[in-house]
């Protein structure tokens, strides 16, 4: 059953300062099924961002049509929940409050979204935290906070814009092998951009190239979980894929 | 067992506070130590009393104008105006502020007048507004109301230009509707600055009240200290500026600076003197 | 559309090329509903006057010279305040900053005496130095001295311990340490406090000049609503209004961005 589909998708801004059009996505067309993990994966600038941005309702969409669950995209809304790359926090909220403010929104009373809260912060091991500002955590910490806040709103699909960009090395392979964890719990779609390639292979069932705001090709990653990179590292399978998908990328 | 979570909140609140007794005594006592150098240096050199006055007679015009209701009245007439123009002025800066602010180019745009108009909120008003409105009430509420105006809109515009677009994405994204982006993101997102401004208008409003009551009224502490010059009352006027003083400290240390430092410093969202 | 897009570029260049424009733009359709309200006789125009009038009488007291004394006058008295306040406000407020005693014994009185405000001293000061310029610059220097002081205490006291104690091991005696770490240090708050007590001052002198009155554009203010003409008070507030936009948003704000962001020290 197909969660997503995009077809078509065409994107021309226009640059003030130039005067002139500068075409960010050119003409993409992509079916993502129910709780399946794809990696977009691409050079900066090649409209990675403006696709996550027009599914996300953030900017209008031109082209052809953007489905969610066959319904036509029409503004942000919270059938599509989104991790930024900015952790993007409500510094005024407590981490609790973060969580919880997609059921608020929803109209769901207090006491069942503090419970459902505390539940997905246990889920991240951040149950200690649920009384902080986001100020008050690291940043992996915070990207944490970011992935439960938009899990805890059950959207069908999850994007996420290079979330993990912004924290050192070692956090970020934590973060990568519990979101892997956090998948396969929960299953949830995810549509998960980047612009670095292990980890796009590591954490897909699918990797999409894009290069110049088209597709270029799109590779299966038929790994298996549970995946953890002590593991991956050497797996010849991993190496394969990860070059193959590294030679179009520069190729691009 | 049971007891004993309670007693060591109770004991906590009992330490807390002992701490600001001591704090406040910390405080007053410099204060104290000044006027006790004040009581020993008039008699000492014989100050004429109409250069300064002593202690005593200080304390002399205090009670006399506490007695016959006189400061009551004056101390009154002050705040209601302040507390009034205040009101009034933050009320319909918020919403201004929040909705031009909420189109990053209108924002951008309206900027420079907003900005125009909080450099000459305050004192530059009171000639025009004593010919509009006539001496009194209403000349000194319009100086009031726009002192905090402009200064309360300019930042609140500010603030709502300065909540990051991913912050106000993310709620969008979670499902929130226009009303609840106003509510949840726009207005805490601005509160420091909508803060700041209502201290820095307040700070413009209370110098322009004590101006405007020298100038155009006949009751109010800045009548109070005008009159009382025409008389050579100096007790009259030093206990007029210590009560001004004291009032003021009152409200920027017990109300604006302990708002401001719970939202910017908790948030984390701008460090600030 | 298109004309639209096209439209909105060329301002968009235009303003990133000279921002001044972006300044400007904005007041054309403030001082065009200005204009058709006042032409439009639903206020006596004596009330009410055009931006025409103000124009009008704008050339008219620069012509005679009236308007460039007074604004002389003002801004001399203004600088001499300024220059004495921040004189005796920078050391005062290193010297509370760097001393936790003085600090105890000091900051209170300086609250206190800040919260008075400058407009409370004048009938005192008029009573003592009577309608004249001592009580204008006492004013002025009281206004700008509070925020300079309260402003370099804060920068001293946030310049980091180990900076001072690095200069000290690199062989920097305390008077170096003093020029080459601690003012340095709280250069970008005695800048804020600089602005913000520019800020107070010159309103002080506004309400000065109201209430002395001798000369000045306060004066020429209040001189024209005693005369009910309200053209020349709005050629004042416009005047003052530009000045201290462009001293402000030009000149401080600027310097103040420049300081504390160029070392990161205020994230704002
Ligand atoms: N708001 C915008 N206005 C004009 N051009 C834009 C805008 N956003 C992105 N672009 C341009 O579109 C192209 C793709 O940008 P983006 O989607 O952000 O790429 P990526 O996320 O892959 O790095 C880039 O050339 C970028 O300069
Ligand atoms: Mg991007």
């Amino acid at each position: 059953m197909k969660t997503l589909s995009l077809k078509n998708l065409r994107k021309t801004y226009f640059d003030p300062y130039a005067g002139s059009q500068v075409t960010a996505v050119h003409d993409v067309s992509l079916d993502v099924e129910q709780g399946e993990f794809v990696s977009v994966v691409g050079p900066s600038g090649c409209g990675k961002t403006t696709i996550l941005n027009m599914i996300a309702g953030f900017i209008p969409y031109t082209g052809d049509e953007i489905l969610i669950d066959g319904n036509l995209v029409k503004g942000p809304g919270p059938d599509r929940g989104v991790v930024f790359q900015s952790f993007a926090l409500f510094p005024w909220k407590t981490v609790l409050e973060n969580v919880g403010f997609g059921p608020k929104m929803r109209g769901v009373p207090k006491d069942e979204r503090d419970r459902t809260a505390r539940e997905y912060l246990a889920l991240a091991g951040l149950s200690h935290a649920a009384d902080r500002y986001p100020n008050e955590l690291s940043g992996g910490m915070q990207q944490r906070v970011g992935v439960v806040r938009a899990l805890a709103n059950n959207p069908a699909v999850l994007l996420m814009d290079e979330p993990f960009a912004s924290v050192d090395a070692q956090t970020r392979m934590t973060l990568q092998e519990e979101l892997t964890r956090i998948w396969q719990e929960r299953k949830p779609t995810v549509i998960f951009i980047t612009h670095d390639v292990a980890e796009a292979v590591f954490l897909a069932n699918r990797v999409v190239v894009l290069s110049k705001g088209r597709v270029l090709d799109q590779i299966k990653v038929d790994l298996p979980r549970p995946r953890v990179w002590d593991h991956l590292i050497e797996d010849e399978t991993f190496k394969r894929l990860s070059a193959q998908v590294l030679q179009m990328v520069r190729a691009a | 067992m049971l007891v004993a979570p309670g007693q060591k909140v109770r004991s906590r609140v009992a330490w807390r506070g002992m701490n600001s007794l001591v704090g406040a005594a910390l405080f007053v006592a410099p204060l104290l130590v000044l006027v006790a150098i004040w009581a020993i240096v008039v008699p000492l050199f014989n100050v004429n009393p109409r250069i300064f006055p002593s202690v005593g007679s200080v304390a002399e015009a205090a009670v006399a104008a506490i007695g016959d209701g006189s400061l009551i009245r004056h101390i009154g007439a002050s705040m209601l105006r302040v507390g009034l123009g205040t009101f009034l002025g933050v009320l319909v800066a918020v919403p201004l502020g929040i909705a031009m602010g909420v189109s990053p180019a209108v924002s951008a745009f309206l900027t420079p007048l907003f900005r125009f108009f909080s450099v000459l909120a305050g004192i530059a008003w009171i000639p025009i507004a004593t010919l509009w409105f006539g001496y009194g009430f209403g000349a000194i509420i319009f100086v009031i109301f726009n002192a905090v105006f402009f200064v309360v809109a300019y930042n609140t515009l500010l603030g709502v230009s300065t909540i990051p677009m991913t912050i106000r994405n993310a709620a969008a994204s979670l499902g929130a509707g226009r009303w609840a982006l106003l509510t949840e993101v726009l207005l805490p997102g601005a509160l420091p600055n909508i803060v700041t401004g209502v201290r820095t208008g307040l700070g413009f409003a209370w110098r322009g009240l004590i101006a405007a009551e020298m100038i155009a009224t006949n009751v109010g502490l800045g009548y109070m200290l005008f009159v009382a010059r025409d008389f050579y009352r100096t007790e009259v006027i030093v206990l007029g500026m210590i009560v001004i003083g004291v009032l003021w400290l009152f409200i920027d240390r017990l109300l604006l600076v302990p708002l401001e430092r719970a939202t910017i410093e908790r948030w984390g969202l701008v460090r600030r003197t | 559309m298109n004309i639209a897009l096209r439209f909105w570029s060329g301002y968009v260049r235009t303003t990133h090329r000279w921002p001044i424009i972006a300044t400007i733009v904005p007041f054309i359709p403030v001082v065009a509903i200005w204009s058709i309200v006042a032409n439009s006789g639903m206020f006596p125009r004596a009330f009410f006057p055009a931006p025409v009038d103000v124009m009008r009488s704008f050339i008219s007291l620069t012509y005679k010279g009236i308007l460039p004394d007074y604004l002389q006058d003002s801004l001399i008295r203004l600088l001499f305040g300024a220059t004495i306040g921040v004189a005796l406000g920078i050391p005062l407020g290193i010297l509370i900053g760097s001393s936790r005693l003085a600090h105890r014994i000091c900051w209170p009185v300086l609250l206190f005496f800040q919260a008075i405000g400058d407009i409370a001293w004048l009938p005192i000061l008029l009573i003592w130095f009577g309608f004249g310029l001592t009580t204008m610059t006492f004013v002025i220097v009281y206004t700008v001295l509070f925020p300079i002081v309260l402003s370099t205490v804060l920068g001293v006291q946030s310049v980091h311990r180990d900076l001072a104690r690095a200069a000290q091991s690199l062989g920097a005696s305390p008077m170096r340490v003093l020029w080459e770490v601690t003012l340095p240090g709280a250069l970008p708050n005695i800048i804020t406090g600089l602005r913000n007590g520019l800020g107070y001052g010159w309103r002080a002198l506004i309400a000065v000049e109201i209430i002395v009155g001798t000369s000045g554009i306060g004066f020429m203010m209040f001189d024209a609503r005693r005369a009910g003409s309200t053209v020349e008070i709005l050629l004042g507030m416009i005047v003052l209004g530009t000045l201290w936009y462009i001293v402000d948003a030009w000149i401080l704000a600027p310097i103040e961005r420049a300081t504390g962001q160029r070392w990161g020290l205020v994230t704002s």
